[in-house]
C-alpha cells in the first residue's frame, strides 16, 4: 500500500488518523474529567434542579 | 471512530471545537452571572430564601425607623 490518503477527504492516512484519534480522545477525556469535577463542585456550592 | 479524521480535517475540527466550547462556556457563565441565585460575585443576595429574608429584613428596618 503506497498511500491510502488518496481516498481520504482530509488527506490523512489510516495511521495518521489513528494517531490523531488517540491524542484527541486523551484530550477529550481530560477535558471531560475537569468538567465533571467542576460540575460536582458547582453542585456542592449551589445545587440547581431543586 | 478514528475514520472521522479521514473525512474531516483535524485542524479545522480542533479550531471549530475550541471556538464552539469557548463561546458556549462564555455564554453559560454570563447567563449565570445575570441571575440572582447563581451569581458568585455577589453572593449576598444569593438564593430564593435569602432574598426573601433580605426583603423581610429591609421591611423590618423600615418599620423601626419610621
Amino acid at each position: 500500500m503506497v498511500d491510502n490518503a488518496e481516498n481520504s477527504l482530509s488527506g490523512m492516512t489510516d495511521d495518521e488518523a489513528k494517531e490523531f484519534h488517540s491524542l484527541f480522545m486523551t484530550g477529550f477525556m481530560v477535558f471531560t474529567a475537569v468538567a465533571v469535577i467542576a460540575h460536582i463542585l458547582a453542585w456542592m456550592w449551589m445545587p440547581w434542579l431543586v | 471512530m478514528w475514520k472521522i479524521w479521514k473525512i474531516f480535517d483535524p485542524r479545522r475540527m480542533l479550531i471549530a471545537l475550541g471556538v464552539f466550547l469557548f463561546v458556549l462556556a462564555l455564554l453559560i457563565h454570563f447567563i449565570l452571572l445575570s441571575t440572582d441565585r447563581f451569581n458568585w460575585l455577589e453572593e449576598g443576595s444569593g438564593g430564593a430564601m435569602a432574598s426573601v429574608e433580605q426583603v423581610d429584613a429591609i421591611a423590618s428596618v423600615r418599620e423601626t425607623t419610621t
